[in-house]
């Protein structure tokens, strides 16, 4: 909406001011205007929710009142469009510097330093370890990178952060982790930093290669849960340096409506490579590595569905999968399918799929939901309907069809993941929504 | 006055100050060197600033309504209804008060993620004067 508001003025010399839900219009009038946009665009704001109401509540919103001001809605668009420009309003030019921080804090008591830590959003409100000078040399002896090498300027919602190795190497001493960790964490940091939107969105992390068993990631029994410190560490230093390149401080910069208890760790575990079924490769094989390559995959997802019980002869358990997929929004065509090394077996000796390629092309042709459902999801909305006005199929067409009409969502397999893990304990597997994004190698960060 | 000398005759112990269980070190984390044996320790700071943007200046506002062609650009948050809805209700609220105003609601072909260009095409042919951008949610 800003980047729209200052393209028309900035191009077309006209007044534009923007309208925005109550949820967002003080992040667009201030942190926005401040690091990224740099127009003091004027706002006026509707109630939220704005979306998925009665169209009698959208139109009510017209005459009733701004939320900034609290007179009618109207009166403040005409005001909006033609109230002289103030001082401030007339500004152009580069802003000044802000003052440049310290490399070192002022030196302080372990506890008001542990409160200045929370205070300024750097942690996960767990205990942390303070990143003394040593520390952090200790921990960059892990690369061969220098300290301050620039890995990525953070410009998303602005600001042009600059995450160095350095402060990938903080945020990694804070999380925990070893030395040996760090090469894998500053692989990770060229994602940095997290998904973040209203929608609650969540990571995942797969670590692929021999580094699985040089660093003893646990891909056996509780593969996903809190036994190993290797998936603990490495999935925590993620979202520490998630929050602070990324400036994500609550009601700020970050918004996410129920938030995501899986940003804690991120769902950062190792696939179960030595358990795949003769056929099945590994995911970082799948996407072009070579085995030996050490790779970790990042996604970005919301949604986890668990198999609960195991596999039942009377009821294919692809058949199952099938089912639940059916409740995934299919955005991006995306699912990545979390399964037991039994699991695998199974559908492999028993059912034929041969390959992760066939079971996912399965997939892409049987999994169904109507119409209504598809289109029903808000994210599908903001990102689907623009291919459909733009007459993009098969999404022109899906538009086009009765609410009940059953359509195939996921409509590329080759988005659709599969990664075996666990402890062989029961045939259990989860279909996710999370899309894996190509791997990185982690030896280009040694 | 140093800090300790502060403390004392405030009747405070620094020791008991400085250490509180809720920020305990653990033995397991091992408490971080005071480089300068005062209790205070050094670390390095994690927060990375933030570089503000470059100003630009709002164009010049309209001196009315009268007679203007004001475009509405419906961004589709979450699909483009709510919007349509929305900038419908405006459009006839100012085509009521004000005759001569012309109004048109254009929906983006990117959604909210890109700028279309057709429409900045067709709002510089159609000599605009005014827009209003929306529903950001």
């Amino acid at each position: 909406m800003s980047r729209w508001a200052k393209q028309i003025q900035t191009q077309l010399k006209i007044p534009a001011i923007g309208v925005a839900s109550a949820n967002v219009v003080h992040y667009a009038m201030d942190y926005d205007y401040k690091f990224s946009n740099g127009m003091p665009v004027r706002y006026v704001a509707v109630p939220f929710p704005f979306t998925g109401q009665p169209r009698a509540v959208d139109v009510g919103y017209v005459t009733g009142k701004d939320v900034l001001t609290g007179q009618p809605l109207m009166i403040s668009v005409i005001k909006a469009l033609t109230d002289p420009l103030t001082a401030e309003e007339k500004i152009s030019g580069a802003s000044p510097d802000e003052a440049r921080s310290s490399r070192l804090l002022p030196s302080d008591t372990e506890e008001n330093l542990r409160r200045l830590f929370e205070e300024k959003g750097w942690t996960d409100y767990n205990w942390i370890n303070l990143p003394t000078e040593k520390r952090v040399i200790e921990m960059l002896k892990g690369t061969s990178r220098k300290s301050d090498e620039v890995i990525k300027t953070i410009d998303i919602t602005g600001g042009q952060r600059q995450l160095t190795v350095e402060k990938v190497a903080i945020s990694a001493v804070m999380a925990g982790a070893s030395p040996e960790h760090f090469p894998l964490i500053l692989a990770l940091s060229t994602q940095a930093p997290f998904g973040n939107s209203t929608s609650s969105m969540a990571n995942m992390i797969v670590i692929n290669g021999p580094i699985r068993k040089r660093l003893k990631f646990n891909c056996g029994t509780n593969a996903l849960g809190p036994y190993n410190r290797s998936n603990a560490v490495v999935g925590r230093a993620f979202t520490i340096v998630s929050k602070i390149v990324g400036d994500l401080r609550n009601n700020v910069n970050a918004w996410e409506s129920l938030g995501s208890n899986l940003q804690y760790n991120n769902l950062c575990f190792a696939e179960n490579e030595e358990n795949l079924p003769e056929g099945w490769d590994p995911l970082h094989v799948q996407m072009g590595f070579k085995p030996n390559d050490d790779v970790v995959s990042v996604g970005i997802g919301w949604t986890s569905i668990s198999s609960v019980g195991g596999s039942q002869s009377l009821y294919p358990t692809h058949f199952l999968m099938r089912d639940y997929m059916r409740s995934l929004s299919a955005s991006g065509s995306a699912a990545t399918i979390l399964m037991d090394p039994t699991v695998a077996a199974l559908l492999k000796d028993t059912h034929g799929f041969k390959t992760k390629a066939q079971l996912t092309e399965w997939f892409s042709q049987n999994v169904e939901k109507t119409a209504g459902s598809y289109w029903g999801n808000g994210v599908i909305q903001s990102t689907a309907v623009p291919f459909a006005l733009q007459g993009l199929e098969p999404y022109a067409s899906w538009k086009t069809l009765p609410d009940d009409t059953l359509i195939k969502p996921f409509t590329n397999p080759g988005a659709i993941r599969v990664v075996v893990t666990g402890g062989k304990v029961q045939t259990t597997w989860f279909v996710t929504d999370f899309g894996l994004r190509r791997g990185m190698k982690v030896d280009d960060w040694a | 006055m140093d800090r300790r000398t502060m403390l004392a005759m405030l009747g405070l112990s620094p020791a008991l100050v400085a250490g509180s269980p809720a920020y305990a070190s653990t033995a397991a984390n091992g408490a971080p060197d005071s480089s300068a044996g005062d209790g205070l320790i050094a670390v390095l700071n994690p927060g990375i600033p933030n570089k503000l943007a470059t100003r630009y200046p709002l164009a010049p506002p309209l001196d009315n309504l009268e007679n203007k062609t004001i475009y509405m650009i419906n961004l589709s948050w979450e699909g483009p209804d709510a919007g349509n809805y929305f900038y419908g209700a405006m459009r006839e609220w100012l085509a009521q008060r004000y005759p001569g105003i012309k109004t048109t609601v254009k929906v983006t072909a990117d959604g909210m993620f890109g700028l279309d260009p057709a429409i900045l095409k067709e709002m510089t042919a159609n000599k605009a004067d005014g827009a209003i951008v929306g529903v950001a949610g």
